[in-house]
């Protein structure tokens, strides 16, 4: 995956401000554990661009209005006005009480989004509508109704290995006009972990074993090992009816998994690479042994993980590689 | 956080940005010259078909193209960019040209902000109720665009935006209700908002609207016209009672100069001023009038008056006539005494101009008028007599007079023996001049409606009136009315009601009554809203015995009742703002809230992942001598919310208000 760095956006004047706001808020508050409810001191109302100019329209109508003593065109503006200001509120509204559940994000390899997602519900007080989350740009928008929960999505690109801390991210409402937004810093302790990324022409996957194999595992597999006694709690499929049959009594089939050559993906096969070239080359070989269904084990200098295969030592084995020397 | 207010309009915003554009610029199209009307309304036809058809926006070069021709077109027929009605009528067409490049959030933004603008200068050609209703479309359009225009800022950071159940009526509720709650603090802000006493740069005076009203000459047929016009000329409040309707001469314009058809102002009276002023405080009448603006320059009192508003000058004829047109409505409070002996002297230069005729215009009148000199023995006696001229001849009162060529005396006169108050007037005093008696031709209104209800009197322009005044050697100059010598019920009854025939087709009386009523409405509007300034701001403030409140105060006063409606519209506004909860809140759920507090008094921390019967084990293990009550609770509840039959919710309820942990025996 090709990744793009963003360059850095120019800072106005409004988003330094905001800016000295979060980190007012970040040395007050510390990093914030979900679950947690937005509430009146975290929410913060600023007007937005169109609200500025909005406003310096409307004090030149009040201009206009007070020099011609044009009453109707002062009430127009001293509504507008009033209106303008009635709307903070109802963003602040908006978004107090709107409670973070919980903040999660799974591992991906390196290159890739790292995606959290924030988990949010909203109490039976009120609705809530287009709130926005994201880091500097918005990347999700989301209306609550009355006692829903829901999902912002927020991406972050990877650029390299080991735990990626998310960074802090604003949930927003500019509800109901536009000209005012109100937002809250939210400071997650959730981080991203990130496989380095798998190398694209890795050498094929070591053949050798070291004797590692053991005694084919019992219960669970393809080829039959033998009968034993019905057992309650054997799956029906695994009743041998025919046998059962001519005793009387239930017997079910015991399977095994067949021994296999187990590969031994070794730090030291890859000898004259450097360091992230061989993680990311064992990456690779990971990837390939668990597609193949192959049980591997992964020796690095520091660790070493035993013969294993599935979901769960697939993962442990990228995390070894991920956090190597980290 | 950064939105995307580049991000492309959805179709609802497209509908409701042209929507409100269109609202806000109905008053400005109805007063265009006609031919711009569709030069107007072509970019915003455009718009919507590129909408529905999904066209392109056109290039760069066929906008400015646009721009020019619009540009044009609106020169031309203004004669220029100066003046009020141009400068809006171009606001409105750049507003609709803008439309050919609104595909953008912001572009929208701009759009409905500005009309929102155009709105405030609607402002400046008309400020009646009906305009109430005109503002509150202009806002409601405007802010539920505003709304859709948020929310498709907002989700255009997905692909479409979800369903909710805000459906147009919702929009339309939420946005009355916005206004609702503004309303209190506009109004404070309305009155208390410091008015500044004179304008910083003034009103262009040109291109204003042409209004009706008495103008600086009077050609046969001018106030005639004004006979049909049933808008109100102004109002007058009298303290103590109305003055009998023979008193009631509103004495406006007065001419000295006859050039044989036409009437016109002297040079010389209108520069002079009055060195002889009856004196206020022995004037009978005292009233408010509250006069409609008509671009010129005269104030209208009864006569004489007595005081000078501010900016106004008394001439030696007492007419009022301020230092500007009269562009707004205006009010002023005047003193009026009838018995006032108006120049027993006068200056030569005055006599000659009172004096002056044409030559060579009017000859039999001038006859008629050496014979009657030579008979009479008076000037009175040919007043007198002139008068009876007009009463016992067969002259009519009529709104058709047949039209007058070149001696319009003599045809009148003789002829056609028909004719308007105008007529009377101009053929009296040009007979009383002939005989050697200054004569001049005052214009004003007479009479008008008195409003019980609102107890004060409406003048209109179907009031308005001509009469003459004469010279007499020791009296001075003295009212002579010839009108009511022919018609005596036009000033007992009121212009309107003299005529026999209907003046035009819908002219009933109790249409006349219906608007006599709502002008009441509008009398009240015009005090409250259009006139209100520094000065009616100041006797605001006198109820409550401040008798002047500069800036500074007035700013004080005006937070501090902000903070107060503030308040008030804090505790209001969540009431009016909810919205519609679709599912009443749980009362069972709130029992177990109410049960889980009980137990975290005592020091137990609940989870909110944690079950009822998990909750309960964990509690139970942390309060030991509790624990088989906090087990019936949880068991209870659990019936109660799984199993509704089985569940006995007042138990519960019992239960759980009865619930109270007992210190451990022995700490």
């Amino acid at each position: 995956m090709v990744t793009v760095a963003t360059p850095p956006a120019p800072r106005s004047f409004v988003s330094s401000i905001s800016d000295r706001i979060k980190q007012r808020v970040h040395k007050k508050r510390g990093p914030m554990t979900p679950p947690f409810e937005l509430a009146y001191r975290q929410i913060f109302v600023l007007p937005t661009k169109f609200g500025w100019g909005f406003g310096f329209m409307l004090i030149f109508m009040a201009l206009g209005g007070l020099n011609f003593n044009n009453n109707m065109a002062l009430i127009l503006v001293f509504l507008l006005a009033t209106i303008a200001q009635l709307t903070t509120l109802i963003a602040y509204r908006n978004l107090s009480g709107l409670k973070v559940d919980s903040i999660h994000a799974e591992p991906v390899f390196c290159g890739e989004y790292a995606h959290f997602r924030v988990f949010a519900s909203n109490g039976n007080e009120r609705q809530r509508f287009a709130i926005q989350a994201g880091f500097r740009q918005a990347q999700d928008c989301k209306n609550f109704k009355l006692n829903s929960y829901d999902s912002f999505l927020l991406q972050r690109p990877t650029y390299k290995r080991g735990w990626l801390e998310m960074p802090s991210f604003r949930l927003e409402t500019r509800f109901p006009l536009g000209l005012f937004k109100a937002w809250s810093w939210i400071f997650p302790q959730t981080r991203c972990l990130v496989y380095p990324a798998p190398a694209r022409k890795a050498p094929p996957l070591p053949k050798t074993g070291h004797g590692h194999s053991g005694p084919a595992r019992r219960g669970d597999g393809d080829e039959v090992h033998g009968l034993r006694k019905y057992q309650p709690g054997d799956s029906r499929q695994r009743v041998a009816w025919r046998a059962s049959a001519r005793h009387d009594e239930l017997y079910s089939m015991e399977m095994e998994t067949p021994r296999e050559d187990a590969c031994e993906l070794d730090w030291d096969l890859l000898r004259g690479s450097e360091v992230e070239k061989r993680l990311s080359i064992l990456t690779a070989w990971v990837i390939a042994a668990d597609h193949k269904q192959l049980s591997y084990s992964l020796i690095l200098p520091d660790s070493a993980i035993p013969v294993g295969k599935g979901d769960s030592h697939r993962s442990r084995c990228l995390e070894a590689l991920a956090l190597y020397l980290l | 956080m950064k939105s995307l207010p580049t991000a492309m309009l959805n179709r609802l915003s497209v509908l409701w940005t042209v929507t409100a554009l269109v609202i806000s610029m109905l008053p400005q199209l109805a007063s265009m010259p006609f031919h711009l009307v569709p030069i107007t309304l072509l970019p915003i036809v455009w718009r919507l078909m590129a909408e529905f058809r999904q066209w392109k926006p056109i290039p760069m070069i066929l906008r400015v193209l646009a721009t020019a021709l619009a540009v044009g077109a609106l020169v031309t027929t203004y004669g220029g960019l100066m003046g009020r009605r141009a400068a809006v009528s171009m606001l409105v067409l750049m507003l609709s040209l803008k439309l050919l490049e609104t595909f953008r959030i912001r572009d929208a933004r701009i759009v409905v902000s500005l009309s929102l603008f155009l709105c405030a200068t609607q402002f400046l050609f008309s400020q009646g109720i009906p305009m109430i209703i005109y503002i509150i479309a202009c806002l409601l359009s405007s802010l539920i665009s505003f709304m859709y225009l948020q929310r498709c800022e907002a989700f255009s950071v997905l692909d479409e935006e979800p369903e909710s159940d805000r459906k147009l009526l919702t929009e339309l509720g939420f946005g009355a209700s916005l206004m609702a709650l503004a309303l209190p603090i506009g109004i404070t802000l309305f009155l208390l908002f410091p008015r500044w006493g004179s304008p910083l740069w003034g009103l262009p005076e040109d291109a204003l609207d042409a209004r009706s009203g008495l103008s600086d000459s009077m050609t046969p047929g001018s106030i005639q016209n004004l006979f049909m016009d049933d808008s109100p000329a102004f109002r007058a409040k009298f303290e103590g009672g109305v003055p009998r309707n023979s008193d009631l001469y509103w004495r406006g314009p007065v001419f000295w100069n006859f050039d044989g058809s036409t009437w016109e102002v002297s040079y010389l009276s209108r520069n002079l001023l009055a060195d002889n002023k009856p004196d206020p405080e022995k004037a009978p009448f005292r009233y408010d009038v509250q006069m409609e603006p008509t671009e010129q320059r005269w104030l209208f009192a009864l006569d004489y008056p007595a005081l000078t508003p501010r900016r106004t000058k008394m001439t030696v004829d007492y007419q009022l006539i301020a230092s500007r047109p009269v562009t707004r409505l205006l009010s002023y409070t005047m003193a009026s005494d009838p018995g006032f002996q108006d120049s027993p002297v006068l200056r030569q230069t005055l006599l000659r101009a009172a004096l002056a005729l044409p030559e060579g215009f009017n000859p039999r009148t001038a006859a008629m008028m050496a014979d009657w000199r030579k008979e009479a023995g008076s000037d009175s006696e040919i007043i007198r007599r002139a008068l009876q001229h007009f009463n016992q001849q067969q002259f009519h009162y009529t709104l058709n007079p047949p039209l007058l060529s070149q001696h319009t005396v003599d045809e009148f006169l003789f002829d056609t023996k028909e004719g308007f108050c105008e007529h009377y007037a101009s053929a009296f005093t040009v007979m009383m001049r002939m005989a050697g008696i200054p004569a001049r031709v005052v214009t004003g209104y007479q009479g008008g409606f008195y409003n019980p209800i609102g107890s004060y009197l409406l003048v209109r322009q179907s009031d308005a009136h001509a009469w003459s005044e004469v010279w007499v050697r020791g009296s001075g100059w003295t009212r002579i009315d010839p009108t009511a010598a022919v018609a005596p019920e036009r000033v007992q009854q009121g212009a309107v009601d003299s005529l026999e025939q209907r003046r035009y087709l819908l002219d009933f009386e109790w249409l006349r009554n219906a608007r006599n009523t709502f002008d009441l409405f509008q009398r009240g509007w015009n005090n409250w809203v259009i006139t209100f300034g520094a000065d009616r701001q100041s006797r605001l403030f006198s109820i409550f015995g401040w008798e002047y409140l500069g800036p500074a105060k007035l700013v004080i006063a005006m937070i501090a009742i902000l903070l107060i409606t503030g308040a008030v519209i804090f505790l209001v506004a969540p009431m009016l703002l909810k919205f519609r909860s679709s599912r009443k809140p749980d009362p069972l759920l709130r029992l177990w809230g109410k049960f889980i507090k009980k137990l975290e008094k005592a020091g137990f921390v609940s989870h909110p992942s944690m079950g009822a019967m998990e909750l309960a084990a964990n509690a139970g293990g942390q309060l030991k001598y509790e624990s088989d009550a906090i087990f019936r609770i949880a068991e209870l509840y659990t019936l109660c919310r799984y199993s509704r039959d089985m569940g006995n919710e007042a138990e519960l309820t019992e239960l759980i208000n009865c619930f109270e942990i007992r210190s451990a025996p022995g700490s």
